[in-house]
């Protein structure tokens, strides 16, 4: 019986994202709004496991009201519950606050054993809460996983590691990060969607977690997005004219230039 | 007045788009093409509710409202219409007739099998000499001891091939000479119940279509649906539900055509400009934009009546007849803007436009709707 926990963001459907130049902000005006990517995938992670090894899904997002209906999503899928961290205090966090939230909500939850998470969102591409939640935690993060077992309290996974594979085993609790290759997220079953709407969500507020004094989303996150520039990808053709020989010492000097000489076209 | 969708349809939306797209996707073409319903499909369909739509959970449905039933069809018509057909004719014109006036006994007998889609349903009225005047028809079942010996034909039955249970129009005539109109619900295994060949159709062709014949069938008194004289109004209520489902569908031929028109206009460059940019194209996409917003409008205002037990018969005509009426005009556009790309069968454009014509015809001709709609509004039903 594993208690696992899935974070999920609520992030506008990507295949249209438009951005105000001027600000350089996400236009959030009439954008759809969905499950991260990856978290989806996460939360099919989570109902694998507890298909397999038992237990109870929570997924948990930190958000505005808005952000339940991520988690009924999540619970349409199969979770068996959602909670919504809210309160005007969080908003605008970046990703140390988020985590310092997060980190005061699983002490406050205690018995949780598999936090799964993806590997970045959507909107925002950090890739950091995972790494931050570890260690604010104190508990093991693992990535790059593509086969795991659960036995007690014991966790054991085969994980990418350059051109090898690691075997690793843990203690419990630990964090999963995942991608959406990860997985084949299954289809909502149309006859979970009104219990999904009529379950009730748990709500975390401000006053509900210890230590507030170092929290607070607006004014106490070291992150500050200064700019955001539109990326250019710039190519630049160059012709090479002459005969083949002249064509060939042309080459050789542009790779010169580029330093790629001392990797190779020394060794006559 | 809200017209934002709740989150509630949203993921309906969203959920059944998914679906559709991933499994209907691929096969869409193939069905059209093979001319049959795919039983993989069928299975499929079954994961995630689809045969128990608006079914209560007790018996294994979704028991979503009748603006979700509306975004399922039109989600599952958007890619494949044949798909959409089974499925609507099935909820809404089978499953739920028997919901709205079967048993107890019936409906525990026949929901749960239903609802998973271990069985197929199909609704028959229609007859070789009885279309519109659906009070024409000439199946007899003559009272015998206990039980009806049912005689007759039907034709055009939708789910003909593939159903298992068959809900079945009939004249009837007691010991007492009483007469009138009756509903049956018979299963296919029943002796003297012959199903006739497959019919070979120009749109909708991956759905099953056939005829019915009935040979002194023996029908126990325990399968007429509700009163032995509620037969015509049965039907007719049973066609009411059935017609929001062919709005959704012409709905979803529609949106398909258009988002096609959009993207392919968007991408063809002719006079050294995508032709979206000339206003003889562009003017064609704004006219299909509000055609589709309108239909939609009307098509969910008729299924928020029905929910909330209004009458709904002459909103559920109105949609019906303009949501089949715009999609039989944008496709037809749509290859229009296709120019040859959109006449050939490498793009689907020419299918939405052979699978959208039946939605003016069938569950009541457009004629008959607007009749239905005059004598609404004639008899003060403004």
């Amino acid at each position: 019986m594993l208690n696992i926990y899935v974070l999920i963001k609520q992030v506008p459907k990507s295949d249209n994202l438009q951005i105000n130049w001027k600000t350089g902000a996400l236009i959030r005006k009439n954008l759809e709004n969905v499950i991260n990517p990856d978290d989806i995938h996460g939360i099919e992670l989570a109902l694998t496991i507890k298909e397999k090894y038992g237990g109870k899904v929570t997924a948990i997002t930190m958000g505005p009201l808005q952000a339940e209906a991520a988690l009924r999503e999540a619970i349409a899928m199969g979770a068996d519950k959602g909670i919504l961290i809210t309160d005007p205090m969080f908003a605008y966090s970046d990703t140390l606050q988020t985590t310092l939230v997060l980190k005061e909500v699983f002490e406050k939850i205690g018995d949780y054993n598999v936090i799964i998470t993806g590997i970045e969102t959507s909107d925002s591409s950090t890739g950091q809460v995972p790494y931050q939640l570890s260690e604010a935690l104190g508990i093991p993060l693992i990535t790059d996983i593509f086969n795991y077992e659960f036995e007690k309290t014991l966790f054991r996974c085969q994980r990418n590691f350059g051109h090898e594979s690691q075997f690793i085993e843990v203690n419990l609790p630990i964090i999963m990060r995942i991608g959406r290759h990860f997985n084949t997220t299954r289809h909502i079953p149309l006859s979970r969607i009104k219990r999904a709407f009529e379950i009730e969500i748990e709500h975390i507020d401000f006053n509900a977690i210890n230590c507030p004094s170092e929290i607070d989303g607006c004014n106490k996150s070291p992150t500050q997005v200064i700019k955001t520039e539109k990326l250019i990808h710039k190519r630049k053709n160059e012709f090479i004219n002459g005969t083949i020989k002249e064509k060939i010492q042309q080459i050789l000097q542009i790779m010169k230039d580029h330093g790629v000489e001392k990797h190779w076209i020394g060794k006559k | 007045m809200d017209f934002e969708l709740s989150e509630k349809h949203k993921l309906v939306r969203r959920s059944v788009r998914t679906f559709a797209e991933d499994v209907l996707g691929p096969l869409a073409s193939i069905m059209d093409r093979e001319a049959r319903f795919s039983l993989e499909v069928a299975k499929k369909l079954s994961k995630i509710n689809a045969w128990g739509l608006q079914l209560p959970q007790n018996y294994g449905g979704a028991e979503l409202d009748s603006i979700s039933y509306a975004i399922a069809i039109e989600e599952i018509s958007r890619i494949c219409a044949s798909t959409g057909l089974t499925i609507s004719v099935h909820n809404s014109v089978s499953a739920y007739p028997i919901l709205k006036f079967g048993s107890v006994e019936q409906k525990e007998k026949y929901l749960p099998n239903l609802a998973s889609g271990k069985k197929i349903g199909a609704f028959a009225w229609t007859e070789p000499n009885a279309g519109s005047d659906a009070g024409a028809i000439e199946c007899l079942a003559i009272e015998e001891n206990d039980h009806f010996i049912l005689n007759g034909s039907k034709i055009f039955v939708t789910n003909g091939g593939i159903a298992s249970t068959y809900l079945i129009g009939a004249k009837y005539q007691t010991k007492d000479d009483k007469k009138g109109y009756v509903v049956f619900i018979l299963d296919k295994d029943m002796k003297g119940f012959e199903i006739g060949e497959h019919e070979d159709k120009l749109g909708l062709r991956g759905s099953s279509t056939t005829s019915l014949y009935f040979h002194d069938i023996y029908v126990p008194k325990e399968n007429i649906l509700g009163q032995l004289n509620d037969g015509f109004k049965i039907g007719m209520h049973a066609l009411d539900v059935g017609r929001i489902g062919i709005a959704a569908q012409a709905l979803g031929i529609a949106q398909a055509a258009y988002e096609h028109s959009i993207n392919y206009s968007k991408g063809r460059i002719q006079f050294n400009k995508p032709i979206s940019q000339f206003q003889g194209i562009s003017f064609k996409l704004a006219e299909m934009a509000t055609k589709i917003d309108s239909a939609r409008l009307l098509l969910y205002r008729t299924a928020f009546l029905r929910d909330k037990g209004s009458n709904f018969s002459k909103e559920t005509a109105m949609s019906k007849y303009y949501a089949s009426f715009i999609a039989r005009d944008i496709t037809q556009e749509a290859i229009q803007i296709h120019g040859g790309y959109g006449y050939m069968k490498d793009l689907p454009i020419e299918r939405y436009y052979r699978d959208a014509k039946v939605c003016e015809i069938y569950e009541g001709s457009n004629e008959i709707m607007k009749f239905i709609i005059s004598r609404e509004i004639l008899r003060g039903n403004l």
